[in-house]
């Protein structure tokens, strides 16, 4: 019987990289938009709008 | 104090929102916008969107905080069990610092962006939540939730208070609104899930007191909060949509707590009247809060 490699267990490294990928994925956006929110607060408050 | 094992993964960015309880953070983010739209200054779209946001982070930094210092409770109640750090999904040392950073982060942006004032109630709020309800009360007195309580009523006067840089008379009432309110929801719902606080020794009100007691205090305390609640009204800080909402609305809240008064079940399973007070009491911050904000809009 021939063994489906998609089947067998991840590796932890794998895991572990994988993790690791998604969180900083999710970092990256999440200080992108503080990047572009500290711009529009600025904004706000010179101009008051 | 129980120490979770440092797990051996990297921790997962699901658990770390878990770590924010999102569930308890849409009331504070609700009661929060409500403040901040029913404030008669209205501050750029932005400023009060972060205001807002600010608030949020601040809620998920002492709900990951409370977690941290709580695993021991956590890992032998059945509702909390399955939490990130009772169920291994996470270590301790990431949560402290998850919640640290998130603390001071959401302090620091709300100064920026808004004033002092709002930035140390929000900072005020994280601490008393975190140092005095659930590191000094929650282990050692059953009045544990109605001190406590105070750590929730602060979001609506944050959100007033970010955007008028004051404090005035109709936020303070919100809190007391929201404070007076804790203690009738916490116990209907400690009524029902007393096993479970007793197995942790957590001395909530029906593990310390009885369920009759318990259930005497949540009738006072409903009454009293009914009239707090339409009080802006008479006192001529709102309109009628808002009096008027608020009377019925206190008047079904009384007729519930007057069926968890008469109630003598012990069984959870019989336990109806607490459930149903449980569950309104949450409606009824919606709709207070709703009302608050539809009366100021469509009035003013």
């Amino acid at each position: 019987m021939t063994k489906v490699i998609g089947e067998e267990p991840k590796p932890e490294q794998e895991i572990i990289r994988a993790r690791q990928r998604e969180r900083a994925r999710i970092m990256a956006w999440l200080l992108g938009g503080f990047v572009v929110l500290l711009f529009l607060i600025t904004l706000a408050k010179i101009t008051g709008k | 104090m129980q120490m979770t094992k440092p797990a051996a993964l990297p921790a997962d960015w699901r658990d770390l929102y878990a770590l924010t309880k999102p569930g308890v953070m849409r009331l504070v983010v609700f009661t929060a916008l409500c403040g901040l739209l029913a404030a008669p200054v209205m501050p750029p779209l932005v400023i009060g969107f972060t205001a807002i946001l600010c608030i949020a982070l601040g809620a998920g930094a002492a709900g990951a905080l409370n977690q941290w210092y709580e695993v021991d409770l956590d890992s032998k109640m059945k509702r909390t069990a399955n939490r990130p750090l009772p169920a291994g999904r996470l270590d301790r040392q990431t949560a402290l610092h998850f919640g640290v950073g998130l603390a001071f982060f959401s302090v620091i942006l709300m100064e920026l962006a808004t004033n002092w004032l709002a930035a140390v109630l929000l900072a005020s709020s994280i601490l008393f939540y975190v140092l005095i309800y659930t590191v000094w009360l929650k282990r050692r007195t059953a009045q544990n939730i109605v001190i406590g309580g105070a750590a929730g009523a602060f979001p609506p006067l944050i959100g007033w208070v970010a955007a008028t840089g004051r404090i005035e008379l109709l936020p303070v009432l919100l809190f007391a609104i929201i404070f007076l309110w804790t203690p009738p929801h916490f116990w209907a719902l400690s009524l029902f899930v007393r096993s479970d606080y007793a197995a942790a020794n957590v001395p909530m009100m029906p593990v310390v007191a009885g369920s009759a007691a318990t259930r005497r205090q949540i009738m006072v305390y409903s009454v009293i909060m009914a009239a707090a609640a339409v009080a802006p009204w008479p006192l001529g800080l709102t309109g009628w949509i808002y009096g008027g909402v608020t009377a019925v609305l206190g008047l079904i809240f009384v007729a519930f707590a007057v069926a968890v008064a008469r109630n003598e079940a012990t069984e959870p399973k019989m336990m109806r009247p607490e459930k149903r007070l449980f569950a309104f009491s949450i409606l009824y911050l919606f709709v207070l809060f709703a009302a608050l904000v539809a009366d100021r809009w469509l009035l003013t």
